[in-house]
C-alpha cells in the first residue's frame, strides 16, 4: 500500500519475511459456508479468529517498522518544516555522518538501534521531546551493553547527537494526533506572523521614541547639570564642567520643539502600540509589569471564537488606526486638518483583508462525538462569515453504528458532501485527510493555516474504538486507501475555478475506483504466488468489530468456485450477482490466508461509497463525465476529418515542396556611434538681442556678481537675462568674457550713446 | 502592514517643494566661477524633482571647499572630519535606513586621507550617493597637490612639479569587489551632471560619481581644452545610462553607446586620458547592500539589548540542575 510505504533501511529483510502469507491451516476452520450468502444479520459477531485484510500482513508490529511515525513537532521555525518524521531525521543524520561503505556500518547500526529504542518508547506511550528521549534511549543502550559512558558506543552516539539539529515533542499516531499536529502548525504559523508583527511594531515604537527623545534633548530638562552628567557616565566625569555646559546650553534658543499636539499624539500612539494584546511582547520589546496578558486564540467552539473576535474588534480597529498614524508621524506627514477627520470616521469597513491577516487567526478544535453536534452546523456558519477562523473537525469513527440502519449515510459519502459544501462557501480553504497522511500533508496544512481567510480541516484519527487491536495509523491509512475517507483539498487561493481549486491527487491511485497492491503468498505446495489485490471499502469495514457479523472467514478448504473478489462482485449486474458470493482476502494473527465472505449489506455500503468517490473524482477533474463525453465527440470528429483528409491526399497529385524562406538579414546595431549625426538645426536666435544658453549655465555666479538685475537665476538656478536695460553694454561684454562656458551672447548695444561702443562691439564678436 | 492605507492618506497631502526649500540661510561662499556651485544646484534640483523631504535628507562631508556643501543645503548635515565622511554616512545609514544619504567629498578628502574608508565603502555597498568633487588640488588649504593632480603640477607641496602620475578614482572604484555604480560628470555640462546625479540617486547601493570640478582659484584654465572643444568629451549614452536632449546632443557630438553592465568596457573607458568620458560607466543592481544583509531579525531596541545582555550573563550563572541551562530564550 502506498500510504504505508516503509523506508527499508534495515539490512535484514525480516519485515518482508514476517509479512509473507502462509498456506492456510486446515484446522482453523471457523465457519461452515453452507449458503451462498450470509443473510442472517442477527447472527451475532462471528466467533472466528481476529482477521485483518490480507494486505496488512506485512504490518504486524508497527513499532518495528520505519515509517512516517513517530512524528516530531519541530520547535522553532525549523526552516519552514514544522513536522519531521523520526525516520527522516535519523536518515539525515546518517547521510551527514556515516560515509557509504562498510567502515561506517557499525555507526549506522548503532544509530538505527537507537532509533528503534526511541520508537519502542514512544509506542509504549512515553511522551517527551526528541532530545530527552534520545538521551534516555542512549543511556539504556549503553547500560545494556555494559559499556562505560566514555566507551566506543557512547562516543558513536554522541557523535550522531552532534548532528541532530531538530528538537520537539515526539508523538505517535493516536487519538490526539490530529489536534496536536494541527495545533502545532497553527502555533508555528502564528509564531512567524508574530515575528513579522513585532518587528514592525518594535521598529515603529523605536522611531517614535526617537522623535520624542530628540525633542526632549532640546528641552531645558535635558540641559540641567544632572542630565548632562548622567549622559556622560562616571568614567570621564571629572573632565567636564557640567554646570558651565548647562549654563551655555540653556541660553540657546529652544526653537524647533514639537508642538504639544504632536507630542500628545505620539505618546498616545506609543501607549496603544506597547499595550496591544494580540501578540505577546517579543524579546525586543520592553516587558512592563502592568502589561495585560496576551489574548488566547484557541477555542473549543465556534461561538466562543466569534464572540472573542467581536469583543476584540474595537481594539483591532484602534490598533490598525494607530499603526497608520505611527507611519505618518514617522514620515512627519501627519496633517491634523486632513487626517483627523479620516481617523475619526475610521470603522470596521475600513479594515482590509490584508490588515486582518496580520492578526492571529482563531483556532477552533471540534471532535466528533465529543463536541455538541450543533457546533458542526455553527462551524459552517463561522466559515461562511469569511473571518480568519481555522476549524479542525476531528472524526474518530467514520462508519457509525450498524443499527438501526446499516451505515448507508456514512461519513465516507458525507465527505463528498463536505467537499461540495466547501466549494459552495467559495472562500474557505478545505482540507480533508486521515492521520496517517498528516506528515506528508505538511504543506497543505501550512498553506491552510497561512491562508488569509477561513479554513476547515477534517481529519480522521483512525482511533475508532470498535476496531479493536487495529493501530490508528493502519486504520486511518486504510480509510484513505479504501476511499472511505479520501484526501482532498479545496484551495481558493490557487485559481478562480473549481478545476484548479479542487485537488484529489493526494489519494493513492486517484484515477481508479480502488487502489491495487501486490500480494504474494505461498500456496499448499509452498510455491510463491503473486497477486494484485484491490483495497476496497469492504476491506476497510471488515476491520471494524461491529461489522464482524456480516463477515464469514473461510479457510482454504472451504473455498468455492462461486466466490469472487468483492471488487469484481461490485461490478456485476444485479441479476448476475445472485450466482456468486463476494469475498475479501484476510489473514489471521499467524498470517494464514482466508477468504472472508461478506454480506450484501457491506456490498451496498461499498457501492454507495464508490459512488461518492466518483463524484469526488469528478470535482477533482478526474473521469469528469461531461468532459469524457465531450472528448469522445471531439475525438470522433477529429478521426473523421483525418480519414477524409487522408482520402483526399491519396487522390491528389504529389505536392510541391514549399520554398524555403530566407531568414531576414540580421542587422547588428552599431555599438559605437563615434560622432553622432548633428540633429536638426535650432531656430536661430535673434543676433541683435542678448541671450543666454540657460540650460548650459553652471550657476557659477560670475555674471550675477557683475549685475544681479541684468542677470538672474531661474527656478533651476540657471542664469538668464532678466533685464538687458538694467546695466551697461560694457557689463554685458564683461559677463560674456567671464562666463567660463561662453554661453552669454551679448547681442547689439541698446544704448547708442554708451561710450567706447566701437571697442565693445569688437569684443562682442567671439560671442555672437 | 498598513502601507496601502498610509499611501492613501499620504496622497491627501499636497506638498510641493521648490528649489529654494533646499537652500539654507547661508549663501554659498565658494569663489565666483567655482564648479562646486553647479554641483550644489544639481543636487538641489534633484531634491526638488524627487520631492525629497528636507528632514529625510542628510548631506555628509569631510573637510575641504567641496565639503562645505552641507552648509548650503536646507537638510540635515554633518560636516565631519577630514577624510571621514564615508564612515559617518555609513553609521547614519545603518541606524536610519529611511534617510536619503548624500556624501560630498573632495579629491583630497576621499582619495588621500580618506582612501581607506573609500575602498571599504565601495565594498560595503550601502545605499548612498557619493559626489567626488575632483578639482585635482587641495583647494581649501590653498593649493597643495592631491592624489589626482596632474603630473608636473607646481603647487605648495610640489614646487618643482608633481612627480607622480595621478590616481584615477574611476578605475580604482571599478576595481573594488561589490562595486555597483560608477559614473563621471563634469560641472560645466549641468544638464548631464543633473541626469547623472539623478541616476546615481535612483540606484540602490553605493553610487559613486566623480565630478570634474573647476577651481578657477588654483587650477584656472585646467579644463579649458575640454570646455572649448566639445569633441574632446565623450558622452556615454545608453537606455540603462543617460540619454541626451537634442540641444546637448548637438553640441557634444562625440558619443558612445556604452552598456553600463559591461564592466570590462567600463574599465577601458575609465582609463581614457585624452578624452573625458561622461556618463554612467557601470551599474549592477544585483549587488546586495550591507544594511540589508546585516538587517537583524528584530530591531535593536533597548529592551532587546537588555534581554540579550542578561542572557549572556546568565551563561555564567550556575544553575541548580545540570541539563537545564539558561531558560529558553523565547
Ligand atoms: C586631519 C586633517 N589633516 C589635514 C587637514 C588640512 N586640510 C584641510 S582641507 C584639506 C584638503 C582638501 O582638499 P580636497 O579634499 O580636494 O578639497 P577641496 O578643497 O579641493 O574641495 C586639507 C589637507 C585637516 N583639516 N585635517
Ligand atoms: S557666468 Fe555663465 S555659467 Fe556662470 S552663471 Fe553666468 S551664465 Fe551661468
Ligand atoms: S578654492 Fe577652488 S575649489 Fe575652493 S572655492 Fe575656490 S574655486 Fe572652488
Ligand atoms: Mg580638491
Amino acid at each position: 500500500m502506498t500510504a504505508m510505504r516503509t523506508e527499508t533501511a534495515y539490512k535484514d529483510d525480516s519485515v518482508r519475511q514476517r509479512g509473507e502469507v502462509r498456506n492456510g491451516d486446515m484446522d482453523q476452520v471457523a465457519l461452515d459456508i453452507g449458503s451462498p450468502h450470509l443473510t442472517d444479520a442477527d447472527a451475532g459477531p462471528a466467533t472466528g479468529p481476529a482477521l485483518r485484510p490480507a494486505l496488512f500482513a506485512r504490518y504486524g508490529d508497527l513499532s518495528k517498522l520505519r515509517y512516517d511515525f513517530p512524528l516530531i513537532l519541530v520547535d522553532g521555525d525549523g526552516g519552514g518544516r514544522f513536522l519531521q518524521s523520526l525516520t527522516s531525521v535519523v536518515d539525515g543524520i546518517l547521510r551527514q555522518i556515516a560515509l557509504p561503505g562498510a567502515a561506517a556500518e557499525p555507526l549506522r547500526r548503532h544509530v538505527l538501534r537507537l532509533e528503534g529504542e526511541i520508537r519502542a518508547r514512544v509506542s509504549r506511550g512515553e511522551s517527551d521531546t526528541l532530545s530527552r528521549l534520545w538521551k534516555r534511549s542512549a543511556a539504556d543502550l549503553i547500560a545494556e551493553k555494559g559499556e562505560s559512558v566514555f566507551g566506543p558506543l557512547a562516543t558513536k552516539l554522541d557523535y550522531a547527537r552532534e548532528a541532530l539539529h531538530v528538537d520537539g515533542a515526539v508523538i505517535d499516531c493516536d487519538a490526539d494526533t490530529p489536534y496536536r499536529v494541527l495545533a502545532h502548525i497553527w502555533t508555528a504559523v502564528q509564531a512567524s506572523k508574530a515575528k513579522a508583527f513585532r518587528k514592525k511594531v518594535d521598529a515603529l515604537i523605536m522611531k517614535l521614541s526617537d522623535i520624542l527623545k530628540a525633542d526632549f534633548m532640546k528641552s531645558d530638562k535635558a540641559h540641567t547639570r544632572e542630565a548632562l552628567q548622567s549622559a556622560i557616565g562616571t568614567s570621564f566625569e571629572s573632565a567636564f564642567d557640567f554646570a558651565a555646559m548647562s549654563h551655555v546650553l540653556s541660553r540657546g534658543p529652544s526653537e524647533d520643539r514639537l508642538s504639544e499636539d504632536r507630542r500628545r499624539r505620539i505618546r498616545a500612539v506609543l501607549q496603544v502600540l506597547q499595550s496591544q494584546r494580540f501578540y505577546g511582547p517579543g524579546r525586543a520589546s520592553e516587558r512592563r509589569p502592568d502589561q495585560p496578558e496576551p489574548y488566547g486564540f484557541v477555542f473549543d467552539g465556534c461561538a466562543a471564537a466569534l464572540d472573542a473576535f467581536r469583543d476584540r474588534l474595537p481594539e483591532m480597529l484602534d490598533f490598525v488606526k494607530v499603526l497608520t498614524i505611527a507611519e505618518l508621524e514617522i514620515q512627519n506627514k501627519y496633517r491634523t486638518e486632513l487626517h483627523d477627520p479620516v481617523f475619526a470616521r475610521f470603522d470596521e469597513s475600513d479594515l482590509s483583508e490584508d490588515q486582518l491577516a496580520h492578526f492571529p487567526s482563531y483556532l477552533v478544535c471540534l471532535r466528533d462525538g465529543h463536541t455538541d453536534p450543533a457546533e458542526t452546523v455553527r462551524a459552517f456558519e463561522t466559515l461562511a462569515s469569511g473571518l480568519p477562523v481555522k476549524v479542525l473537525v476531528q472524526t474518530d469513527d467514520i462508519l457509525g453504528t450498524t443499527s438501526p440502519e446499516p451505515p448507508r449515510s456514512s461519513f465516507g459519502a458525507g465527505s463528498a458532501r463536505l467537499a461540495a459544501m466547501a466549494a459552495g462557501l467559495n472562500d474557505t480553504y478545505v482540507f480533508q485527510t486521515a492521520s496517517a497522511n498528516l506528515y506528508r500533508s505538511h504543506d497543505r496544512l501550512v498553506t491552510g493555516m497561512r491562508y488569509e481567510g477561513p479554513a476547515l480541516f477534517a481529519v480522521y484519527s483512525g482511533a475508532t474504538p470498535s476496531a479493536a487491536g487495529m493501530p490508528p495509523y493502519l486504520l486511518s491509512a486504510a480509510a484513505t486507501e479504501s476511499r472511505a475517507f479520501p484526501t482532498f483539498v479545496y484551495d481558493p487561493a490557487v485559481g478562480p475555478d473549481l478545476a484548479t481549486r479542487f485537488d484529489i491527487t493526494d489519494n493513492p491511485q486517484a484515477t481508479v475506483d480502488w487502489p491495487v497492491h501486490e500480494l504474494f503468498y505461498e500456496d499448499e505446495a509452498l510455491q510463491r504466488i503473486d497477486k494484485t489485490v484491490p483495497f476496497t471499502h469492504v476491506d476497510f469495514v471488515a476491520c471494524d468489530t461491529r461489522y464482524a457479523r456480516y463477515c464469514a472467514p473461510a479457510p482454504r478448504a472451504k473455498w468455492r468456485d462461486d466466490m469472487i473478489p468483492a471488487a469484481d462482485y461490485l461490478k456485476l449486474a444485479p441479476e448476475r450477482s445472485v450466482e456468486h458470493c463476494a469475498y475479501i482476502l484476510s489473514v489471521d494473527a499467524g498470517n494464514v490466508l482466508y477468504r472472508t465472505v461478506v454480506d450484501d449489506k457491506l456490498i451496498d455500503v461499498a457501492r454507495h461509497n464508490a459512488d461518492a468517490w466518483r463524484r469526488l473524482q469528478e470535482l477533482g477533474g478526474i473521469n469528469n463525465s461531461y468532459a469524457n463525453r465531450l472528448l469522445a465527440r471531439e475525438r470522433k470528429a477529429w478521426e473523421e476529418q483525418k480519414a477524409q483528409e487522408l482520402a483526399e491526399l491519396r487522390t491528389a497529385a504529389s505536392p510541391t515542396p514549399e520554398e524555403a524562406v530566407a531568414p531576414a538579414e540580421a542587422v547588428a546595431p552599431p555599438i559605437l556611434a563615434a560622432v553622432a549625426e548633428p540633429a536638426e538645426e535650432p531656430e536661430p536666435a535673434n543676433p541683435d538681442e542678448a541671450w543666454i544658453e540657460t540650460a548650459r549655465c553652471t550657476t557659477c555666479d560670475e555674471c550675477t556678481q557683475i549685475n544681479d538685475r541684468m542677470f538672474a537665476y531661474d527656478e533651476n538656478k540657471q542664469a538668464y537675462i532678466a533685464d538687458p536695460d538694467a546695466g551697461s553694454y560694457a557689463q554685458m561684454i564683461e559677463a560674456a568674457e567671464s562666463c567660463q562656458v561662453s554661453i552669454i551672447h551679448p547681442g547689439k548695444p541698446r544704448d547708442p550713446s554708451e561710450p567706447n561702443l566701437k571697442d565693445l562691439i569688437s569684443r562682442s564678436e567671439p560671442f555672437i | 502592514m498598513t502601507a496601502p492605507l498610509t499611501q492613501c492618506l499620504l496622497r491627501l497631502i499636497d506638498e510641493n517643494y521648490t528649489l529654494t526649500d533646499y537652500q539654507s540661510d547661508t549663501p554659498p561662499r565658494w569663489c565666483t566661477g567655482c564648479g562646486d556651485n553647479g554641483i550644489l544646484t544639481a543636487v538641489q534640483r534633484l531634491c526638488r524633482d524627487e520631492q525629497l523631504s528636507p528632514e529625510k535628507t542628510v548631506m555628509v562631508s569631510g573637510i575641504g571647499c567641496s565639503s562645505r556643501l552641507p552648509h548650503y543645503m536646507n537638510a540635515y548635515g554633518f560636516h565631519g572630519l577630514h577624510g571621514r565622511a564615508l564612515p559617518v554616512a555609513e553609521g547614519i545609514k545603518l541606524r536610519r535606513p529611511d534617510l536619503n544619504v548624500f556624501v560630498t567629498t573632495g579629491d583630497g578628502d576621499c582619495c588621500s586621507i580618506g582612501a581607506a574608508h573609500w575602498i571599504h565603502a565601495i565594498r560595503y555597498n550601502m545605499d548612498m550617493t557619493v559626489l567626488l568633487h575632483d578639482n585635482e588640488v587641495y583647494g581649501l588649504t590653498k593649493m597643495q597637490a592631491s592624489p589626482t593632480s596632474p603630473r608636473g603640477l607646481k603647487s605648495n607641496t610640489t614646487p618643482r612639479g608633481a612627480l607622480l602620475d595621478p590616481l584615477n578614482p574611476l578605475t580604482v572604484t571599478l576595481g573594488v569587489p561589490n562595486v555597483s555604480f560608477v559614473a563621471q560628470a563634469v560641472d560645466w555640462i549641468p544638464e548631464v551632471l543633473f541626469d547623472i546625479i539623478t541616476q546615481a540617486y535612483r540606484h540602490k547601493g553605493f553610487s559613486f560619481v566623480r565630478v570634474l570640478q573647476r577651481c578657477p582659484e588654483f587650477m584656472d584654465h585646467r579644463f579649458d581644452p575640454w570646455i572649448h572643444d566639445p569633441l574632446k568629451t565623450r558622452l556615454l549614452v545608453h537606455a540603462e545610462g543617460i540619454q541626451l536632449k537634442t540641444d546637448i546632443s548637438r553640441i557634444y557630438r562625440n558619443q558612445e553607446t556604452h552598456d553600463p553592465s559591461d564592466l570590462h568596457r567600463a574599465r577601458e573607458v575609465a582609463s581614457e586620458t585624452e578624452e573625458i568620458p561622461v556618463g554612467v560607466l557601470y551599474r549592477n543592481s544585483a549587488v546586495p547592500c550591507y544594511e540589508d544583509l546585516r538587517e537583524g531579525e528584530r530591531p535593536n531596541t533597548p529592551g532587546l539589548i537588555r534581554t540579550v545582555l542578561n542572557e549572556e550573563f546568565d551563561k555564567f550563572t550556575i544553575w541548580p540542575e545540570d541539563d537545564g541551562a539558561a531558560p529558553p530564550a523565547e
